[in-house]
């Protein structure tokens, strides 16, 4: 069962990773429980959903690799500072029911990254861990810091420097930078190495959601990390990057319409897609 | 500076009870207090993170956690060197430089108010922990000695001169010293700065000779030494020399009033890396620049005061914690400058950190929406323990 990173997953979906047996392929599948009426609670749904998937897979002879150590019985931990703080007299009757439910089920351990931080933000710390080498989270969260300074700092710059009516254009916020530029990475449609007849055609597929986050933020750290010049620091870097693809521009914008461009020179292919 | 409108009140009252308010100097800061309840909240934030009375002479308890303002071109002279580099940085950021008030600057500035200049220079030892804001509130002093226009001798971070010097050259005045060109040619470049006014007016009461063909005469402007010092680097360490013992002989003449004030003295006492050719350790003695400004620091001259910092960051082989004048000086240091006054920077009180943060409110510098509401607040507070430097640094990527 996929865990609620981005806050996408419903209940009633299963994303699963699994191999052939014989091959080395991985991809994804999806099965929807919407139509199942039982008036069962959402954990009870959810295991029965992971048990027939399981079972579905085996028959086509496909096995599951990334999995977890807790069992389906397992709810996730409520970090929500809010839901705490709501006096018990306020609740309604679904969500006393709930809590009550709540006393007698087992929780997952919360994961150390995820605080009940006002200041926390899943894409950062997303960005951060990919950013991370070799396990060292406070080099890779210092330099993720450094950056929204640097960012801020030019910024403030640029709205000294502006004239009264530009200062209102002159976004100072190193956040909304940041998701704004991230944003405006992401590409539409991506290409997928579809085998047929003894060669790879790269296809045109539309992509999901968080593949498309990963990529532009894959991209972004490959850009960086790359061209970088030889005594430049990763933060001033980073903050020129995510400044220019705030205004849709850069090398990484560039690359995905080389992305884009590809997709569509190579549509002809897309009836190779069977999903 | 306030309207005329908002002054007025303030005149009736001292009109009305002139007993109450016994100086005419903070009539200004004043007028904002008075109208608290009647002006926007905007007025009521400055009221808290800021001051009008930009004189440091003239700050008082009622100043305590606000911020003053110091002009860019104030900065550059008073302060060539010296102020660390996050806050240079954050003026560069906000096209101003405020500094706040607080107690220990105060206490510091009552005590140098009322020296008496007939006696030896008494020395003041500013300690606390990492981040609590010593450099800074040197820079108040410092900022109001210039103000008083005293002479400043300021050695922005005594910890340079001990390790990570590429030239050491061999002393040409003693064969056991060694001379640091670079360091020495940095600081009295710096120096010439702060002081110009004073170079010209003091004369020189021996005969220096450099080399064959170079010499300076008595009676000559100390400009003089300093533009060798600045010309010929290899005799910059001695001028340096120079300039401190000449201060020193003068400063009790009564001519100006010689303010010395060194950030990170624990080094003079320490150990250095540096080494020797054959790889042997250099104590701080053999060098010229450490050996001269242990004579400064003695308290056998009149005419000034010493203001002294203790820091743990940047000296050497000291554990980090360790943040007491008697851990850092070390037993040799410690004897040498007993006695002491010895004053603790703490971390910020409620009042204070409360007016950083609508400093940085009004500055706009705290862009993350959650950082304007209480839970932001108490977050930060949590987060930094009202530690100066930590609120700093954390509010800088918020």
């Amino acid at each position: 069962m996929r865990g609620d990173g981005w806050g996408e997953g419903s209940p009633n979906r299963a994303f699963i990773m699994f191999r052939l047996l014989q091959g080395k392929v991985l991809f994804f599948t999806s099965l929807s429980l919407d139509y199942f009426h039982l008036k069962h609670s959402a954990c009870a749904k959810q295991s029965l959903l992971l048990e027939y998937t399981v079972k579905i897979l085996k028959l086509c002879g496909l096995t599951q690799v990334r999995w977890s150590r807790y069992g389906p019985e397992y709810q996730d931990p409520q970090i929500d500072k809010e839901y705490y703080r709501k006096p018990l007299a306020q609740l309604t009757e679904e969500e006393t029911y709930e809590r009550e439910l709540r006393k007698t089920q087992v929780i997952k351990a919360a994961p150390a990254t995820k605080t009940s931080s006002v200041f926390e933000d899943p894409v950062i710390s997303k960005f951060t861990n990919m950013m991370m080498k070799g396990g060292n989270k406070i080099l890779a969260r210092s330099l993720m810091t450094q950056t929204l300074e640097a960012v801020k700092r030019k910024q403030f710059e640029k709205y000294h420097a502006a004239s009264a009516e530009e200062q209102a254009t002159v976004e100072r916020n190193p956040y909304t930078i940041f998701h704004q530029a991230l944003k405006n990475c992401e590409p539409v449609i991506g290409l997928v190495p579809i085998l047929k007849g003894g060669h790879f055609y790269q296809v045109p597929v539309p992509l999901a959601e968080r593949r498309r986050r990963f990529l532009a933020m894959k991209w972004m750290i490959t850009e960086c990390r790359e061209k970088k010049p030889r005594r430049m620091l990763m933060p001033e870097k980073l903050s020129q990057e995510l400044l220019e693809a705030f205004c849709n521009r850069g090398p990484v914008i560039k690359r995905k319409h080389d992305m884009h461009k590809m997709a569509e020179a190579n549509r002809a292919l897309a009836h190779y897609r069977w999903w | 500076s306030l309207p005329p409108v908002l002054r007025f009140p303030c005149a009736v009252h001292q009109l009305l009870d002139p007993g109450r308010f016994s100086h005419l100097g903070t009539q200004a800061p004043q007028c904002p207090v008075a109208h608290l309840d009647n002006q926007v909240p905007t007025e009521r934030t400055r009221a808290i993170s800021r001051t009008l009375e930009n004189d440091p002479a003239k700050h008082g308890e009622q100043h305590v956690g606000q911020h003053y303002n110091i002009s860019i071109q104030e900065l550059k002279t008073v302060f060539p060197h010296g102020l660390p580099p996050r806050f240079v940085m954050q003026v560069k950021t906000f096209n101003e430089a405020c500094l706040m008030v607080r107690k220990p600057a105060l206490e510091l500035l009552h005590y140098l108010k009322n020296t008496n200049f007939a006696h030896p220079a008494v020395r003041y030892v500013l300690y606390g922990e990492k981040g609590t804001g010593k450099t800074l509130s040197l820079c108040h002093i410092i900022h109001f000695c210039a103000k008083q226009d005293w002479l400043i001798l300021h050695i922005p971070d005594a910890h340079l001169w001990v390790k990570n010097c590429r030239d050491l050259l061999q002393s040409t005045y003693n064969k056991q010293r060694f001379d640091q060109p670079l360091e020495a040619s940095i600081w009295l470049k710096n120096f010439k700065t702060a002081n110009e006014r004073f170079l010209s007016q003091i004369k020189v009461q021996d005969k220096y000779v450099w080399n064959k063909r170079e010499s300076t005469e008595k009676g000559s402007p100390l400009a003089e030494v300093v533009e060798q010092g600045i010309m010929r680097v290899r005799n910059a360490t001695d001028a340096v020399g120079i300039v401190l013992k000449e201060l020193k002989r003068q400063s009790s003449l009564g001519v100006f009033r010689l303010l010395v004030a060194v950030d990170g003295v624990n080094a003079l006492w320490g150990r250095t890396t540096l080494k020797r050719e054959d790889k042997s350790p250099i104590t701080p003695e053999e060098l010229a620049l450490i050996y001269n400004l242990r004579k400064m620091v003695k308290n056998d001259w009149q005419g000034g005061a010493i203001v002294l910092t203790v820091s743990q960051t940047g000296s050497l082989f000291k554990p980090r914690k360790a943040y007491l004048p008697q851990e850092l000086l070390g037993k040799e240091g410690f004897d040498t400058l007993d006695p002491f006054i010895p004053i603790l920077v703490s971390n910020y009180n409620p009042k204070e950190f409360e007016g950083c943060i609508q400093y940085y409110l009004e500055n706009n510098w705290l862009q993350h929406e959650k950082a304007h509401t209480e839970e932001g607040k108490k977050e930060l507070l949590f987060l930094s323990n009202r530690n100066p430097g930590l609120l700093e640094r954390l509010c800088a990527y918020l």
